[in-house]
């Protein structure tokens, strides 16, 4: 055991830290009749939504929202989106709303984040009505009516966005048992879901291929992070155990840095409840050094 | 929370404006800078007297038609009068509110932009309708009336809501440019004569013009908005919900007709 690190349950903590980045993020509500369709809804929009590398913004589901919560009265879910700026969340915005929910049966989009600083919510998906799209003011919140084949899709003119927003919070979590890593690190997603203001949006909440800055090729930014690969371990300076045959991550992108702690937080005291039994070994974080991110939060202060 | 009171002397005889009687311009001046405020020609003191303490309420007691423009550029704070007022109340006004408890005249919130205007007895002509010279009506907040409105309620408004516990006169929503009608009684003859943008609710209507077609039966979304917007705004003075059920007459045809008449389905 290296200096530093604790054993919680069987499972080794490292003395480590993950490093994550300031970035822009917005909060939409979407809503339908049932809460199906408006899951259905949240799913599509926030698809292709990974990585802001490859897919433009990372986006995923922070909460289902009950009919009181909602602007209509209806069942709905709340997404996160998160990007570089508020301006690379301009085109994504318009495109996964125009593309995803706007074409929804049944659908409605509302703002879902207060924020002094607004983005056009509205701004492409309203002139798909030809010009019989009307406006309706309520107080200080403007909603558009833009006919559609099922009726009306009711879409607010602005949403909020934060520039407060964090990305990159990261648990590694290693095990002996591919099955049980997959089951305990499926659990921590759980219970970071139900934190607020948080999205973990790679598949299921989990990445299996992290990645380090950098590659032996042109052009490609990033790479396999090899030191995590049970595969390469006799091969390059490895940070896996000899008994590791896999390491899955989780990945946590948070409206502020609070709910990215608090979501760490969650999913460790997940996987230290599961324990060892499962096959999980040891926990660790990614970080590049603490030069890069802003925020760095460090596991030893996140265990219960 | 700290009142002033100013209780009219005696019967009007003639117009008093009352522009400058909002709890803004009261505020940390003594009772006798107040009194010699003016309205008009006159000073506070030849119409009110004048007791309590300056603060978020100002209440008037006495009742006249004469009493124009009250509420008329209420920013913030509470204004009541405890009695009928005359024309033109809530001109421009921009938030606060504004309990009137006995009728208001003619041009009730013209020009309103935010806040909440209550009034226990009938509003007169033109409510949230737009004066000669002036682009647009009422352009935001809420007026909720418990009696009758008069004629031409809505006249070139342009956002906002106006509901009635009782009934719209003819031709509401006339030129109506944006924002709602809501009422829980009625339509008189003709409602949205020339209506650009905007909708009219209500359980039915005395005659509809030939300019407003009919679109079918249709759930619309937008009712279930307003519902909770009216329920949270006005708690137990919302009227009752309307029904998201609706038939919806567009109109008015012989201009942009982007309008709307919601009757039952």
């Amino acid at each position: 055991m290296s200096g530093g690190a604790m054993q919680v349950n069987g499972v080794r903590i490292d003395d480590t830290f993950a490093e994550a980045f300031g970035m822009s993020a917005l909060g939409l509500v979407v809503t339908a009749d049932t809460p199906r369709w408006a899951m259905i809804c949240a799913r599509t929009m926030t698809g292709f939504g990974t990585s802001v590398i490859g897919c433009g913004a990372e986006c995923g589901i922070d909460r289902e929202m009950s009919p009181a919560e909602t602007p209509d009265g209806r069942p709905g879910v709340r997404v996160l989106m998160f990007g570089f700026s508020p301006d690379a969340l301009v085109p994504q915005l318009r495109n996964r709303v125009g593309q995803c929910v706007l074409t929804s049966p049944g659908s409605a989009c509302f703002n879902g984040l207060e924020s002094a600083t607004k983005l056009g919510l509205a701004s492409g998906p309203r002139f798909f009505g030809d010009g019989w799209q009307t406006a309706k003011k309520l107080g200080k919140r403007r909603f558009w009516r833009v006919p559609v084949m099922d009726g009306e899709f009711v879409i607010e003119d602005k949403c909020g966005v934060t520039t407060e927003a964090v990305g990159g919070g990261n648990l590694l979590v290693l095990g002996r048992d591919r099955a049980g890593l997959l089951e305990t690190t499926e659990a921590a997603v759980a219970a970071i879901a139900k934190i607020n203001d948080v999205i973990t949006p790679f598949p299921g909440g989990i990445v299996r291929s992290g990645s380090k800055v950098g590659s032996k090729y042109k052009g490609a930014i990033a790479s396999t992070n090899d030191a995590f690969c049970p595969v390469l371990k006799g091969a390059v300076k490895s940070d896996c155990d000899p008994d590791t045959i896999a390491v899955l991550e989780i990945v946590i992108d948070g409206l502020t840095s609070k709910s990215v702690a608090d979501a760490m937080r969650a999913g460790l005291k997940a996987i230290t409840d599961m324990g060892a039994a499962k096959g999980v070994s040891r926990v660790s974080a990614g970080n590049y050094g603490g030069k890069l991110g802003q925020h760095h939060y460090h596991l030893k202060d996140l265990v219960a | 929370m700290s009142t002033l009171t100013l209780t009219l002397r005696g019967a009007l005889h003639h117009p008093v404006d009352l522009t400058s009687v909002t709890p803004n311009a009261f505020a940390g001046r003594s009772l006798y800078e107040i009194e010699q405020l003016s309205l008009g020609a006159l000073r506070v003191c030849d119409v009110f007297a004048v007791s309590g303490t300056p603060g978020e309420t100002v209440a008037i007691s006495g009742s006249s038609s004469y009493l124009d423009y009250a509420g008329a550029g209420l920013d913030a704070g509470t204004l009541v009068f405890e009695g009928s007022v005359g024309n033109y109340a809530a001109t421009a006004m921009k938030g606060g509110r504004l309990d009137i408890r006995g009728d208001a005249g003619a041009y009730l919130a013209s020009r309103q932009s935010g806040g909440l205007v209550t009034v226990k007895g009938a509003a007169g002509d033109f409510a949230g309708g737009t004066r000669p010279g002036d682009r647009f009506g009422m352009v935001g907040g809420i007026v909720l009336v418990d009696g009758n409105v008069g004629e031409r309620a809505g006249e070139r408004m342009r956002r906002g809501t106006i509901i009635t516990r009782g009934s719209f006169g003819a031709a509401a929503g006339s030129r109506m440019v944006g924002g709602t009608l809501w009422t829980e009684k009625g339509f008189g003859a003709g409602p949205g004569p020339m209506l650009r943008r905007g909708t009219l609710i209500g359980p039915a209507v005395e005659r509809l013009l030939p300019t407003f077609s009919d679109c079918g039966v249709h759930d619309l979304n937008i009712l279930k908005i307003l519902n909770k917007y009216i329920a949270e705004t006005l708690g137990a003075l919302a009227p009752r919900p309307v029904p998201v059920l609706v038939r919806r007459y567009a109109g008015d045809l012989a201009t942009l007709g982007k309008g709307e008449i919601l009757l039952p389905a």
